[in-house]
């Protein structure tokens, strides 16, 4: 499932001018994100990567995974499917963007391109006594 | 000092107070002051961790994970699936806000002496808001705070001429703009509850009870003697022990809108009202794209804000600053195109609306026991929803932006200053919209019929003893305005009047 996962967040976040997903640390980041969200949110995550990748058909008309698409038609499905009119289809892909988005916005290279300083880590701790 | 934090299993803890108050957000923690102020012996029970601004994180996905209820999944059951944002933390929602104070309108006493029978609190509550702004060091956003894009807003708004009778003021003492509101002020400088409340109960003798979400509360008879539950591992998410603290005088429930009323449910209470009358300020943003770069978190996270058309057509108005990891999300497309879109993010920033909505929707339990929030926006306040849109965006061309990013599913992805009649006609389906309900109201409403409230003017529940709700689930209607003003007013008022 992490595969999957990883697979259509690559395609969705591709690197141009700006890093891609693949380029901040985006393994880490899923192992992470699995460990600590509750069972709901990861299982509606993985939920959206299948959407993503069992949906060509409707967006560049071919009978084929995402992951298996040639670079240019797997590019024209993610832009296809993250605006598609079928509200359920365009949250559930909303939830692999978000979780995306988290990682990859957070990354020191991608912050320093918006003039951000590098995030501190986050300490993650809280009182006990 | 005392401060019970996660037991394991077997180290169940039991203790009593005159007050036991259950949630440390606005109405809890102002509530529980006030008590403790007057000599009395408070427990405030608390379902979150204790983060000290040294334990705030710094990303994201760390405030997702460490600040907010369920990770901020809960989302309203209905046409669509927009996110219902609350904390979770000492401190609720008063840690990620962005501290903005405004009074309570004195039309809305009066609407609630009108519709719902409550005629004693305008002076009380005002008075207690005087005492607040001076307890949370409420001052107007400074200059050097402000950054680029608030500035902008307030370019905007000034060469459209938009009369707002209220300058913006927040809880904040000597801000400088760092922009990390959403994910808690590191810098201490937002006076969240967690800062200014809190430690004071704990210096007056209170005890601070946290990692404890409160499952029902315990009666005998009809009178509330304490609260029960079991610890949760904030990081682990496992139970632990088991707590039981019992009140002497009586029991205050602030546990938030969504909490709230589902608290009581769990109790056994069945009041006709309890749940129902559920309002909010369901709100979206629009980006302006401009030239220069506007570097939108750099300055205070909401820095600028308007009431002026909190009557007509009903909305609020302010700058709100996202950072990356969401601004990756929010905007639409996907691929290459949506890597372009993002390259411009240091010359786009956002500015959002609130509704004030009529739309009533209501919070029930799930079969596992947690809230949920059932809630559509009906046409009346789409309409208000659009209406709102298209003042951002004329806000933001007034400013100098060369386009405008509304972010609704089948209109063009920007849109031109001769575009922007194309908003006059977006769709009125909330399935187009990205939204969020960020001000919630109701589910234990005040008002004198017991049929149609669950409180009386003094926040008491009717028909059971010793149990008081202070929070905005007590709100009977929708203020316009950011609430926490209001809800410490009525939780201080409230808190008073039963010492």
């Amino acid at each position: 499932m992490l595969w999957l996962l990883r697979s259509a967040i690559v395609i969705i976040y591709p690197r141009t001018s700006l890093p891609g997903a693949a380029d901040c640390g985006l393994d880490a980041h899923l192992l992470k994100f699995k460990r600590e969200t509750p069972f709901l949110i990861w299982a509606g995550t993985v939920l959206g990567a299948l959407v993503f990748h069992f949906t060509p058909l409707f967006t560049v008309y071919l009978p084929l995974p995402a992951f298996l698409l040639p670079a240019k038609l797997a590019d024209r499905h993610a832009a296809k499917i993250t605006s598609t009119n079928v509200y359920l289809v365009r949250q559930a892909v909303f939830l692999v963007k978000l979780c995306a988005g988290l990682c990859w916005g957070a990354d020191p290279e991608v912050r320093k391109r918006f003039a951000l300083p590098p995030l501190k880590a986050d300490p993650g701790t809280w009182r006990t006594s | 000092m005392s401060h019970v934090s996660f037991r394991e299993k077997g180290q169940d803890f039991e203790a009593s107070f005159d007050f036991v108050v259950v949630g440390s957000g606005a109405g809890g923690a102002a509530a529980a002051a006030t008590l403790a102020r007057a000599g009395r012996s408070v427990a405030l029970v608390e379902a979150g961790a204790w983060r000290d601004p040294d334990d705030y994180p710094h990303s994201a996905y760390g405030g997702l994970r460490d600040l907010t209820d369920a990770w901020g999944s809960q989302v309203t059951m209905g046409r669509a699936l927009w996110p219902v944002v609350q904390a979770r933390t000492v401190g609720g929602t008063t840690v990620i806000n962005s501290a903005i104070c405004v009074r309570t309108p004195s039309d809305i006493f009066r609407q609630w002496e009108a519709e719902h029978g409550i005629s004693d609190l305008e002076a009380a509550v005002l008075k207690k808001q005087d005492q607040l702004e001076r307890d949370l060091s409420v001052e107007e956003v400074q200059p050097n705070a402000l950054g680029r894009a608030n500035l902008l807003a307030i370019k905007g708004e000034a060469a459209l001429g938009w009369a707002d009778p209220h300058p913006m003021l927040r809880y904040t003492r000597g801000c400088d703009g760092g922009g990390m509101c959403l994910q808690g002020c590191s810098t201490r400088k937002k006076q969240s509850t967690n800062i200014v409340f809190v430690p004071e109960v704990l210096r007056l003798g209170g005890t601070l009870v946290t990692c404890a979400p409160v499952d029902r509360v315990l009666f005998e008879g009809t009178k509330a003697v304490g609260v029960t539950g079991r610890f949760l591992h904030p990081e682990r998410r496992s139970k632990g022990a088991t707590f039981t603290l019992r009140a002497t005088k009586a029991v205050v429930i602030a546990a938030s809108v969504t909490h709230s009323p589902v608290i009581l449910m769990r109790s056994g209470l069945k009041l006709p009202a309890l749940g129902k009358y559920f309002r909010a300020h369901p709100g979206t943003g629009v980006f302006g794209v401009y030239d220069e770069p506007v570097d939108m978190n750099i300055g205070a996270t909401q820095g600028w804000a308007s009431t002026a058309f909190r009557q007509t057509p009903g909305l609020k108005l302010e700058t709100l600053a996202i950072p990356p990891e969401l601004v990756a999300s929010r905007l639409s497309g996907g691929g290459v195109q949506l890597m372009e879109r993002l390259a411009q993010y240091r010359h786009i920033t956002m500015w959002c609306h609130a509704v004030r909505a009529e739309t009533a929707g209501r919070v029930t339990r799930s079969l596992f026991g947690n809230p949920v929030v059932h809630y559509t926006l009906d046409r009346p306040d789409m309409e208000r929803f659009r209406a709102g849109m298209v003042l951002l965006a004329r806000q933001h061309f007034a400013a100098g932006a060369r386009a405008v990013i509304p972010g609704i599913a089948g209109m063009p992805y920007e849109l031109s200053p001769d575009q922007v009649g194309l908003l006059d006609d977006a769709p009125l389906d909330p399935q187009k919209y990205i939204a969020i309900l960020s001000h919630l109201f109701g589910g234990c409403v005040m008002g004198k019929d017991a049929q149609t409230s669950v409180t009386d003017g003094n926040g008491r529940v009717h028909g059971v003893q010793h149990l008081v709700i202070a929070d905005a689930s007590v709100i009977p209607t929708n203020l316009g305005v950011n609430p926490q003003h209001t809800i410490m007013g009525l939780a201080q008022v409230f808190a008073e009047r039963l010492v």
